[in-house]
């Protein structure tokens, strides 16, 4: 890839994820981040949090499956026991006495895994995963005042789906994907490392974890593989819908949460074709074309013999001149003084 | 071999101190069961810090405070647990004399009718009842003989007095009704129990705050039993597990993580699957999402060994680092051995 395209890339695509975590625009209204029991989601979570703890953001958690608000969740919903309808009340209620100064204002809402909701017995049949979603960025009322509502949903990829009620039904991960705007599916940096390790020497790449399909294991991640500490930290596969329709895909790079201090402003996410441990840098290889075999005997030209090869026109170069038919392919040689003419060449 | 410590020094930093409102998962499958472990994390928190842990230096963790633990098992009876706990020096029957300990049988009347109409916490003494309370203990594998039906030995039990001592510190459960309503149930009288454990104090123990640990063993069994079809799923049991986790200060799951169960309706595999299998492998994986840490147990990968029971991997869970509070412990992978007299060894590998 040519230089440039890369540098225009890293900008692009480093302001999109900025824009995504940091909620700016309403870039993605409806954020879908899969994760799995080999990388669960809370460092990416706890980042969105940090960032939106910067802008000032309202934070409210719905929690299937937490049993503690995280730290600088300013609401918490806890799902247990409760139907769709009241958790959307409950949603709507956390809201009400928020005092309502700056001109933009922002809501970050968090479903924490949506998997137990999907999979609930007590489920009535007219429940629709997309009515659900989209009722908490609609506002209730249109006199309501506006407030830019960021939807993110988190789904455990590796919990098995129960079958679906109606054959005809897409399944709810489809559906999922289907209706966001953003998809992030989340992996271990050790994990890609190893894989990118095996597919560089041709090999299968390695699974972990429940793919392993082994006997007892349920969590392959080990917290240090090889000793390498610096491989810690998630990978973020980016799919992003534009307004447009276009979609970016990117894969990222989120350091561990102790690299840097809470209050840092500065974009910390990199791409992940930039981390010197999944692309190393390429050594210089200046001189690489001085090394020639060594010997006794002088195998290089000089100067002079050099430019009197570049000069020689070589025979097909004449014959696609086309001066007529049997002229192109003359061999024309013009005698250097130091040759010695042979008159009888000619008649061998 | 040598007699080995109660508590092998490797399981000591896992064992002892669970964070606050924290979900412990334990695997095991069939060739490596758990019970070990859990006598482990009973011994942690029962025994008395002057004894071994004091010597081992882990009399601080206490921290002063009370810890008390409530044993719900779906799968094996009192006397299993009690002769088990005795080989390791931990007489459950006195401590649960001394309020220290509840135990809470799941197995024996989960699916009869409650006997009478008392709601007694400890359940009314009907000594005709056959204690249907012992399941034979899976094998290890290899040459270490099953840890066996032991309760029935007379060592551990008296001659005369079994009615009593089956009956008497149990409080059983009952399964009625369908869906949440049954849960809730279970839910209520587990809770009562806990309740009851937390409020009493013994004379001369009323300092400190207390920690009730609840241990919940192979839960999977009420699952199993029920199923879809009485409206229990695997949202279901999670949130009878996330309401029961609201009581208490820790809690302990153990489940099953056999092939079958896991991997036969995971998103991997491409096959029609049961909806035993699904649900199980939901809760199962689910409960992984939410717990702060996750011990797996399973067999040795090349086989079975003279001196190795299997292996214990010990990994941090889906809820790892979600509360501030930082705790340092390392992901490991060890082997262990459990003895003939009960007594565990843990070795890394090549040790």
């Amino acid at each position: 890839m040519a230089p440039t395209n890369i540098s225009h890339r890293q900008t692009h695509n480093l302001l999109l994820i900025s824009k995504l975590l940091s909620l700016r625009d309403t870039a993605s209204p409806l954020t879908l981040v899969l994760d799995s029991l080999e990388q669960p989601a809370t460092p990416l979570i706890k980042e969105y949090i940090r960032r939106a703890k910067l802008s000032k953001a309202h934070v409210t958690l719905i929690a299937f499956e937490t049993l503690k608000p995280l730290e600088g969740v300013d609401a918490f919903v806890a799902a247990r026991r409760k139907t769709p309808l009241e958790i959307l009340k409950a949603v709507g209620a956390a809201y009400q006495n928020v005092p309502s100064n700056g001109p933009s204002r922002r809501r970050l809402i968090f479903i924490d895994a949506v998997n137990p909701l999907l999979h609930s017995k007590k489920n009535d049949p007219h429940f629709h995963l997309s009515t659900f979603l989209s009722t908490f960025l609609i506002p209730s009322s249109p006199s309501a005042p506006k407030v830019d509502v960021s939807l993110v949903v988190n789904f455990h990829q590796d919990v098995p789906n129960p079958p679906a009620q109606s054959p005809y039904a897409p399944s709810p991960l489809s559906m999922l994907t289907y209706l966001a705007t953003t998809i992030i599916k989340l992996h271990s940096f050790s994990h890609i490392l190893a894989q990118k390790a095996a597919r560089d020497r041709s090999l299968a790449a390695p699974v972990f974890g429940l793919e392993e399909e082994q006997d007892g294991v349920l969590l392959g991640r080990l917290d240090k593989p090889s000793g390498n500490e610096s491989a810690e930290g998630i990978v973020l596969e980016l799919e992003h819908r534009r307004k447009s329709g276009r979609g970016v895909l990117e894969w990222y790079f989120l350091p561990p949460a102790s690299r840097y201090p809470p209050q840092y402003v500065k974009e910390i996410v990199t791409l992940l074709d930039d981390h010197p441990l999944y692309r190393p840098p390429q050594e210089p290889d200046a001189g690489a074309g001085e090394d020639e075999p060594e010997s006794t005997f002088e195998l290089r030209l000089t100067d002079r013999q050099r430019r009197d090869r570049e000069g020689v026109v070589l025979p097909y170069f004449d014959a696609q001149q086309g001066d007529g038919p049997g002229e192109g392919g003359r061999i024309l040689y013009d005698m250097g003084e130091e040759d010695d003419f042979d008159e009888e060449e000619d008649e061998i | 071999m040598p007699t080995q410590p109660p508590l092998p020094p490797l399981l000591t930093p896992y064992v002892s101190s669970l964070p606050p409102s924290s979900l412990t998962l334990l695997s095991s499958v069939l060739g490596a069961t758990g019970n070990w472990l859990v006598l482990r994390f009973l011994h942690a928190a029962l025994s008395q810090p002057s004894t071994s842990d004091g010597a081992l230096g882990f009399s601080d963790s206490n921290n002063g405070k009370k810890r008390k633990v409530v044993l719900v098992s779906f799968l094996r009876g009192w006397e299993f647990w009690r002769a088990e706990a005795k080989r390791l020096g931990l007489d459950l029957a006195r401590l649960t004399d001394k309020r220290q300990f509840a135990f809470i049988d799941g197995l024996s009347e989960l699916f009869a009718a409650p006997p009478t109409p008392s709601p007694s916490h400890t359940s009314p003494t009907h000594g005709a009842v056959p204690p249907r309370t012992v399941l034979p203990l899976r094998s290890q594998p290899g040459p270490v003989p099953a840890r066996g039906p032991q309760p029935a030995r007379p060592v551990a039990t008296p001659p005369n007095p079994p009615v009593s001592r089956e009956i008497g510190p149990v409080k059983r459960l009952h399964l009625s009704g369908n869906g949440t309503s049954a849960l809730d149930g279970l839910e209520r009288d587990i809770t009562a129990v806990i309740n009851d454990l937390r409020t009493s104090t013994t004379p001369g123990d009323e300092q400190g705050e207390t920690e009730v640990l609840l241990i919940i063993d192979q839960p999977d069994l009420l699952l199993a039993a029920t199923g879809p079809g009485r409206g229990i799923g695997a949202t279901e049991m999670g949130d009878w597990v996330m309401g029961l986790q609201q009581h208490i200060h820790a809690t302990l799951l153990t489940l099953s993580a056999d092939s079958p169960l896991i991997h036969n309706a995971s998103a991997f595999a491409h096959q029609p699957t049961t909806p035993l299998e699904t649900e199980h492998a939901a809760f199962a994986i689910g409960s992984a999402h939410r717990a702060h840490m996750v011990m797996q147990l399973r067999n040795l990968e090349t086989g079975a060994a003279r001196d190795v029971s299997g292996v214990l991997r010990v990994s941090k869970g889906g809820a790892w680092g979600q509360s501030s509070v930082d705790d340092h412990w390392e992901e490991k992978e060890v082997l262990y051995f459990v003895q003939r007299d009960g007594g565990v060894s843990v070795f890394g590998r090549g040790e």
